[in-house]
């Protein structure tokens, strides 16, 4: 019996084969130097995706601070770490639990951006109380800024007597609305009672269009109704609420956010709300009134940017108070401080990182900020300038009628998810509201 | 061209060998233990480090930041009480019942289907097979399209395009239909995969053993039973234990479709173990779920493969 040594192409040299007659893949210096090629573009991918984040600031020598924000402060941070000379800057931007499940992620490894997303108060997994008391947030109590914080914010930004956030100033929610739509409606000025926000709404959904949009499908949003209420039916008769729901004096089931559920749901009942709530989404809200498919939405001002984007036309947007009572001067609004930033405690660059906090602020950076928010700055100059579309909040704030958002006070992170997930059950039929309410207790004493 | 001669084949009775001698002569022909060593390294380091070390947590009440105190058995006593994670527990197993038998039942159909002689054959096999590579979180984000509860949207819309407007639902937005919307939004993207193993299995089924049940007068069912599908039995083992895994497991479409909502309607072990962890800050007592998750998962995966290992048989 005869063979040939090799069937394949004469012309190349035969590959190494097994003795059991297989191939054998054998690595040559041909093959090693392709592995390496690959191997270093591999390498360079991850700089590739880098391309969501991006680097900004002054010359050479100066040192590089790392920022991780969420998206609704991309515009404020851009333009004013532009500005900024004395530091070079890394940001990246990411939806509110994308950002919380990274940093707490990076903070609890030890690697935490030298600068980073915190909100004020208590209430979620990146609450200011939350990282402080964890020691992760440097304390930025000797900065100039914090001595104009007022009394009734103090909570926001302060734990044990500490400042550990910088926030440029608060936002308001209340209802965002096409003024368009209310004029094609017959309404000629917006609601200042709960029975003329009823007649409005009736005049809207006679008129063919939807009264109320609503996209509870995205969670954060199911909770603005029951927070625009609740200043009315609960704060406005006892502004001492939350001190005496964390004394167990009174509880959610006991206080007029029974009141809120049931105005909350009334809404639903009248249909108000544009078919299906819990499977419409946060971007559907805001096209349905920004083209004028709906009448109004109930949001927190941060967001009138994003309607106006939108819109087909921006000025045919503005927003109102929701009244939460049958008495004008029972009328109560939630404002809250605006999402901050706050400093790594364990940062490398604690020091460049604090001044750029103090850098922030500065009055006329609380103005840029402020603005390219929709807020309103924590102090004011003769440079401040307050979004017209915010005119009929400020007499309330002014004659302290305003109440921070709720979740700020709450004692674990837990409260806030419980609410989105019972406001859901109850536009869904799947729980009453005095279940909802036991189960928001139940939660709220968990304390931590 | 060279020209071998082969050489004379001598068959030469082999001397007695001892035992311990075969033994060492198997054990030289065997590749030396430490070329795993480089592999058993990256699995300790990747893999069984931070797997027992998470395990510590369990027992602890760390928050995921800052410190943390042994707390003995808390986490697992508060698991035993917790409403929201029994009510996770049940949407899980019927997510992977459902998954179990709609998805093998849809596969083990495709797969007799496309196994056929008809012309399109491979082009099929690629079109059932495409979703089972796309990326899960992009599956759930392309079926909130077709999920849309506008009346004019998505299925919505090719429902009432055809006269059944009246089947129009919120499909994840109603709490009584969310968790099926979700299932089969699963089963769509993995029916391809679950049919490609069948298909595997029907490529080793003999076509002798059927031409020789043909001859005797089975029919094309008797075939199917007696033949083909006890030789589709370690098909069947691999698609039940990997459909049993993933269902138990499931996070990513869930979360990207529903977050777990409306409510708590969709809310399955793995999103309750994130929103611990990550959402409400007790990474402590995600960590206990996540252990009582996984040594539930290796106790029903051992007990399926023991009994669907007994009734394989080979051709």
């Amino acid at each position: 019996m005869a063979r040939t040594p090799s069937a394949t192409d004469p012309s190349r040299p035969s590959e190494p084969t097994r003795p059991d007659g297989t191939d054998q893949l054998l690595l040559g210096r041909r093959g090693f130097l392709r592995a390496a090629g690959g191997l270093a573009a591999l390498a360079a991918f991850p700089s590739a995706l880098s391309a969501c984040s991006s680097s900004s600031g002054g010359g050479g020598g100066t040192p590089t601070l790392r920022l991780i924000g969420v998206a609704d402060e991309q515009k404020p941070v851009d333009l004013l770490t532009k500005a900024y000379k004395k530091a070079k800057f890394t940001t990246s931007y990411a939806p509110t639990d994308q950002v919380t499940t990274s940093l707490r992620v990076q903070l609890g490894a030890g690697n935490a951006p030298d600068i980073h997303v915190v909100y004020p108060g208590n209430g979620n997994a990146m609450a200011m109380v939350q990282v402080a008391e964890a020691g992760l947030l440097a304390d930025l109590s000797d900065q100039e800024w914090t001595s104009r914080i007022p009394d009734g914010f103090k909570p926001a930004f302060q734990l044990k007597g500490k400042t550990y956030i910088y926030s440029a100033g608060s936002s308001v929610i209340g209802a965002i609305y096409n003024k368009k739509v209310f004029a094609d409606a017959g309404v000629q000025q917006p609601p200042a009672t709960w029975s003329e926000l009823l007649d409005v709404c009736e005049k809207i959904k006679k008129a063919g269009k939807v009264p109320i949009a609503l996209g509870a499908q995205t969670p954060w949003v199911t909770q603005l109704i029951t927070y625009a209420l609740v200043p009315s039916t609960v704060y406005a008769k006892d502004p001492t609420f939350d001190d005496q729901l964390a004394a167990g004096k009174t509880s959610f089931a006991k206080s007029g956010w029974r009141d809120a559920f049931t105005m909350y749901l009334e809404l639903q009942k009248r249909g108000y709300f544009n078919d299906n709530p819990n499977g419409t989404t946060y971007e559907q809200q805001t096209s349905m009134v920004a083209t004028g498919q709906a009448g109004m939405a109930i949001q927190v001002s941060a967001v009138l940017p994003a309607f106006r984007d939108a819109a087909t036309n921006a000025a045919d947007l503005s927003m109102f108070v929701f009244p939460g009572s049958d008495t004008a001067a029972d009328v109560w609004i939630p404002a809250g401080i605006v999402v901050g930033l706050g400093v790594s405690a364990h940062s490398k660059n604690l020091d460049a990182a604090k001044e750029f906090i103090a850098y922030l602020g500065q009055q006329e950076n609380i103005n840029a900020w402020a603005k390219a928010v929709a807020a309103v700055p924590l102090k004011q100059d003769a440079n401040s300038v307050i979004d017209p579309a915010l005119d009929p909040f400020l007499p309330l704030m002014k004659a302290n009628k305003a109440v921070p958002f709720m979740d700020q006070r709450w004692p674990n992170a837990e409260v806030q998810p419980t609410h989105f997930a019972v406001v859901q059950e109850l536009l869904g039929g799947k729980t009453t509201v005095d279940q909802a309410l036991a189960k928001l207790d139940e939660v709220y004493r968990k304390k931590s | 061209m060279t020209l071998i001669e082969d050489e004379p084949i001598t068959l030469a009775t082999p001397a007695p060998v001892a035992a311990g001698g075969r033994r060492r002569r198997l054990r030289s022909r065997m590749p030396p233990w430490w070329f795993v060593a480089p592999a058993l390294v990256v699995y300790g380091l990747v893999v069984l480090y931070p797997s027992i070390s998470g395990m510590v947590y369990a027992f602890t009440d760390w928050s995921g930041l800052g410190g943390k105190s042994f707390n003995g058995l808390a986490n697992f006593r508060q698991l035993a009480h917790d409403d929201a994670a029994r009510g996770s527990v049940r949407n899980t197993v019927l997510l992977t019942v459902t998954i179990l038998f709609v998805q093998n039942g849809v596969g083990l159909l495709l797969a007799l289907g496309v196994h056929a002689l008809i012309k399109s054959r491979a082009l099929l096999r690629v079109i059932f097979f495409a979703p089972a590579v796309v990326s899960p979180v992009m599956v759930a984000f392309l079926w909130k399209y077709i999920y849309d509860p506008a009346p004019d949207a998505g299925l919505n819309g090719i429902l009432g395009a055809v006269g059944l407007g009246s089947w129009r639902q919120d499909w994840l937005g109603d709490p009584s239909i969310a968790l099926w919307s979700v299932a089969f939004m699963v089963i769509w993207q993995y029916a391809g995969y679950s049919m490609v193993i069948f298909l595997a299995g029907l490529e080793g089924v003999p076509p002798e053993l059927q031409e020789a049940a043909k001859i005797d007068g089975a029919g094309t069912f008797r075939r199917f039973r007696y033949v083909t599908w006890p030789l589709l039995a370690p098909a069947l083992t691999v698609n039940l234990m990997l459909s049993t895994i993933g269902g138990l497991k499931i996070f990513d479409q869930v979360y990207a479709a529903t977050n777990g909502g409306p409510g708590y309607a969709t809310e399955t072990l793995s999103t309750i173990i994130f929103k611990q962890a990550f959402v409400y800050g007790k990474l402590g007592y995600s960590t206990a779920i996540a252990l009582v998750l996984a040594l539930f998962v290796a106790a029903v995966s051992l007990v399926q493969l023991y009994y669907l290992r007994r009734r394989e048989v080979t051709a």
